[in-house]
């Protein structure tokens, strides 16, 4: 039984190859989208550059499915300590791009690590309600604890500055103390407090380009389109798409470059574009299956540290699809965020994979690691 | 199984029931998906043919509005360097190449006589993703009228009016202008981030370099939406496609006024027009602006500029004459001319006194070897002015023999030689002043106390250029101000307003006693003006002109003194002469260098006084409009 070989074996008869099967689906079309829209980048291949990306995530899926996930749990604190000195790190000597400072220059890749620190929280607040037991929904008092730890992280990012990631992290850690259980009145009290700070945040927290985005979202629907080009482009790109697309390499919005960023963020304008509403249809079915079997897994673990990972995995894919789409389509403001295995880029390439393997590993050790 | 379960993972929580939130959970989910579904459904389905028109066949051009180079004018107005319109021919390849290109190549190489291999350019340039490929510049209207009315056979292509640069003077001033060239591959690697794209033109040489970023502009770019034949889309289209984002207008270039004379400058021009290689420089001693820089063979800017056929290019590349060196500012040996530096240092030094003098015997003992003066039988008696006068080399041996390669050199840095004079133009060469540790370091034998009689004469290791040499003179002109080079007055704007303005600049005070002042300034003076002078047989009637010849040796004599004539052209004589006048208060000094041509006060002198006398009657002519003004009577507008 504790036979290594065994155990392998074991590990390997228990991959969850419908969580595989969606995973391998959402990354082709992203290495397909990428070389369809390329044309438009004077042949750089992006769609390879990605692929390699794709190909290290799985690498790192399998690698971390070989750790008992038991394992990171203990270490948690430390992981999450990890991520928030990268964060002060790259505060002290961060590479600056676009007026914000949040790459860490490694020499041959950029690291971000407020990517990290996504997968991070997942871990400690899963540590953190495994370790506290309490009768019925938290409190109010009880949440202080466990909130301040995850803002000791996000005020890092919020100063880099990334609005953008800094409300992907809180909406993780706000998905995974829903599943915990809260008193209404907690809610109401907490949605109270949000709304009265907004004015605050709008004039001590918010720099004038995010003020400028968010003033242009507001009037997406006047004739003058002032702030938000790369938003007009887009909607067009993916309303010229109409039911079934124009076909691959064939969308002229992106191909004539009229889209900026339709590489990273608005990746999924050049699929909407040339596969139309029904392109559309089978990504968001794929994405929606990603996200119940996340839940399904969760619901199945073993412990309750497992459960809230896979919530917390469910939470972060789940905001970082409709932030994204809805930036896209000109429903929210352009803060940054990319499409989950979709968008080009390694920080997010490998995120989204970290946050699988957890999964994985939460799925492989439901039981413990005996032949049946 | 459960049993093993709980006592496998004692001590650690059991999951608690979640299911409910499981629900609410997937609840969320849901409906955040059916609201991006909805949009979507929104945007593609509902909305989708009226997008799928805007964005069908309807495509997004940038074009390009060149800003028109500013212009270079002269102190009198005159325009040196402008802009005309020019219809150049583009083919745009996202059009092009959706249509029947070959019918459309064939086409165009009809209208506009295109050879086999620019056809077979064009067709491999139009397979990269360029926004556009140049066919041709600069077509003939009549061309352009062919290509207009055939537009609809010729999808893809395009004239367009672009600013063309033209040099009124053509060859005269070539040097000091510039030209203009397209920028290359290596210049677009460093430029691009200040606006520079392929097809763009780029000053070289001259003003034109010096002052690239003054006199071009800004470019502006034309967005526009057009359809798949490359016509324009109606106002309701691009309205709805691209909002406001339509035009960013180009800015102008600045104008550059310069001190030169354009005038005085087809003067030299006329002057040295029997000698193949030289040049000139005049300047106004009183504040260093520089009237004309003269270089000779020049080039022609306008065919250098565009489309420069491999015949002109070759013509310039196997000239024997260096027509790319702009030789006003590069170093040769400046000969007699260079001898006020050995006067001064004598004078102030108290080697000698003004009126001290010297015997010349036709040469001077050092070391057991005999220097020679110029003049076999000797001169005589001569004092510092006669010296200059006669141009007596042996006083100058004597001198030196006394104060020595240092102090000398440290004279001659005094005057300006030796050091870049600031014009920044073509990259000026500093010249050369030999030193003692010049001498250790690059003499073969190291140094040897009789090259300081070669360097006195400007000769052996002394390197200066027309530029120095003018300027130094006009120091001693105006009376002991060494000027900086001056040849740009101010930088006006498109309107016609002051930018900025460029004030004469003192570069050092020669620090002279007046006494050696006057001494050096009567030896110039005689050199024309009294019999014995080697410039005398030029004296004019009704000017006063003081100056000074110089002969400089390019190859060292050997025992048999050989006819200028008599020698490879290489080998023979430079003919400087440098003069100023009037001789009381100069208005203009005048440095001509005539590489190769002989004697000093036979060929470069003529030249110099020529010049000079030019000049004045302009000066002249112009202070008298009633004999050079047209008969029509003066109107209002005339007094403007």
């Amino acid at each position: 039984m504790h036979n290594p070989s065994d155990q392998f074996r074991i590990l390997l008869s228990r991959v969850d190859w419908v969580l595989m099967g969606i995973l391998f689906a959402l990354g082709g079309i992203g290495i397909f989208n990428l070389y369809s829209a390329a044309g438009a980048t004077d042949g750089f291949t992006v769609h390879a550059v990605q692929a390699g990306w794709f190909g290290v995530g799985i690498a790192i899926i399998a690698g971390l499915s070989l750790v008992d996930y038991r394992l990171i749990e203990r270490w948690a604190y430390i992981i999450f300590g990890t991520a928030v000195f990268l964060l002060v790190l790259v505060m002290l000597f961060g590479t600056e791009l676009n007026g914000s400072k949040r790459w860490l220059n490694l020499g041959f890749f950029l690291a971000q690590p407020s990517e990290l620190l996504k997968i991070a929280v997942i871990i400690v607040v899963a540590r953190y309600f495994n370790d506290r037991d309490h009768e019925g929904p938290l409190g109010l008092f009880q949440l202080v604890k466990p909130t301040a730890i995850v803002l000791s992280g996000v005020i890092f990012v919020l100063m880099q500055p990334d609005l953008g990631t800094s409300l992907i992290v809180l909406a993780i850690y706000g998905f995974m103390v829903f599943f915990e259980g809260m008193r209404w009145q907690s809610i109401l009290i907490i949605a109270l407090l949000g709304l009265m700070s907004l004015p605050f945040a709008w004039f001590f927290g918010m720099k004038e380009y995010q003020q400028d985005r968010v003033i242009s979202f507001l009037q997406i629907n006047d004739d003058h389109l002032g702030d938000s080009w790369q938003v007009r482009q887009s909607v067009i790109a993916f309303g010229s798409g109409r039911v079934w697309g124009k076909g691959t390499q064939d969308g002229t919005q992106i191909q004539q470059g009229f889209v900026p960023e339709h590489e990273t963020d608005f990746a999924s304008a050049n699929w909407g574009e040339e596969h139309g509403f029904m392109g559309m249809l089978l990504m968001m079915g794929l994405f929606m299956a990603l996200l119940l079997r996340a839940l399904w897994i969760s619901s199945n673990a073993r412990d309750h540290f497992g459960a809230q990972v896979g919530v917390g995995v469910a939470a972060l894919f789940f905001s970082h699809i409709v932030v994204n789409l809805a930036m896209v389509t000109g429903m929210l403001p352009v803060v940054g965020i990319t499409l989950p295995l979709i968008s080009y880029g390694g920080s997010s390439m490998l995120t989204m994979m970290l946050a699988l393997g957890l999964l994985m590993n939460v799925h492989m050790r439901r039981s413990p690691l005996v032949s049946r | 199984m459960t049993n093993r379960h709980s006592t496998h993972s004692a001590g650690r929580r059991e999951k608690r029931a979640g299911g409910g939130r499981y629900l609410w959970l997937v609840a969320i989910f849901i409906v955040a998906f059916l609201c991006i579904i909805a949009r979507f459904w929104y945007l593609q389905v509902v909305r989708g043919d009226e997008y799928w028109r805007a964005s069908s066949n309807n495509i997004i051009r940038d074009i390009d509005l060149r800003a028109p180079r500013g212009n270079i004018i002269d102190r009198n107005g005159h325009v040196m360097a402008e802009n005309r319109p020019s219809f150049d021919v583009f083919v745009v390849p996202h059009i092009f190449n959706k249509h029947d290109s070959a019918q459309t190549l064939e086409l165009l190489q009809r209208y506009l006589h295109l050879s086999d291999h620019e056809v077979n350019t064009i067709k491999k340039r139009v397979q990269s993703k360029v926004a556009q490929v140049p066919v041709r510049r600069d077509v003939t209207r009549r061309a352009v009228a062919a290509l207009e009315a055939d537009r609809l056979r010729l999808p893809g292509v395009e004239v367009r009016v672009i600013p063309h640069r033209v040099y009124p003077y053509n060859h005269v001033g070539a040097h000091a202008l510039g030209y203009m060239a397209e920028v290359s591959t290596d210049d677009l690697q460093r430029l691009s981030p200040y606006g520079y794209t392929r097809g763009d033109y780029i000053g070289r040489m001259g003003l034109e370099r010096s002052f690239e970023e003054v006199l071009r502009g800004s470019p502006g770019i034309d967005r526009q939406v057009v359809d798949v034949r490359g016509i324009p889309q109606g106002e309701a289209e691009t309205q709805f496609l691209i909002g406001d984002y339509r035009k960013i207008t180009p800015v102008p270039g600045r104008d550059v006024v310069t001190t030169l004379d354009a005038g005085l400058m087809e003067t030299i021009d006329q002057a040295v027009r029997d000698y193949p290689s030289g040049a000139v420089v005049a300047l106004d001693p009183r504040d260093g602006s520089i009237l004309a820089l003269y270089s000779k063979p020049g080039i022609n800017p306008n065919s250098w500029t565009g489309r420069l056929s491999s015949m002109e290019k070759r013509r310039v590349d196997n000239s024997p004459f260096t027509p790319m060196l702009d030789k006003t500012v590069n170093a040769y040996f400046p000969g007699s001319v260079y001898k006020i530096v050995g006067a001064a240092a004598a004078l102030e030094e108290g080697v000698e006194g003004v009126h001290d003098e010297i015997t010349c015997h036709g040469g001077y003992m050092l070391g057991g070897r005999r220097f020679r003066c110029w003049k076999r039988g000797g001169h005589g008696p001569v004092d510092v002015a006669g010296a200059l006068q006669h141009s007596c080399d042996v006083y100058f041996y004597s001198i030196a023999d006394k104060l020595g390669t240092d102090v000398l050199a440290e004279y001659a840095y005094k005057f300006g030689f030796g050091e870049e004079s600031g014009i920044s133009l073509n990259s000026e060469s500093p010249g050369r002043v030999p030193t003692k540790e010049w001498h250790r370091t690059h003499s073969p034998h190291g140094y040897q106390h009789g090259f300081s009689l070669n360097a006195v004469l400007g000769q052996g290791n002394t390197m200066s250029t027309p530029l120095q040499v003018a300027l130094a003179y006009g120091a001693i002109a105006n009376g002991g101000d060494l000027y900086y080079p001056r040849i740009v007055s101010e930088i006006r704007n498109s309107e016609g307003e002051t930018l900025f303005e460029y004030p004469p600049k003192i570069r050092r005070a020669l620090g002279l006693k007046d006494s050696t002042l006057a001494a050096i300034k009567d030896g110039l003076y005689k050199v024309v003006n009294e019999k014995g002078g080697t410039a005398f047989a030029l004296k004019p009637d009704n000017l006063e002109i003081s100056g000074k010849s110089g002969t400089a040796q390019v190859h060292a004599i050997g025992s048999v003194r050989v006819a200028n004539r008599d020698k490879a052209f290489q080998l023979r004589d430079h003919a400087w002469f440098v003069a100023y006048a009037p001789s009381k208060d100069p208005e203009i000094v005048v440095a001509v260098f005539l590489q190769h041509a002989g004697g000093g006060s036979s060929e470069a002198a003529p030249v110099a006084i020529d010049v000079i006398k030019a000049y004045f009657e302009e000066k002249e002519r112009l202070a008298s409009p009633q004999l050079s003004a047209s008969p029509a009577p003066a109107s209002a507008g005339d007094l403007d």
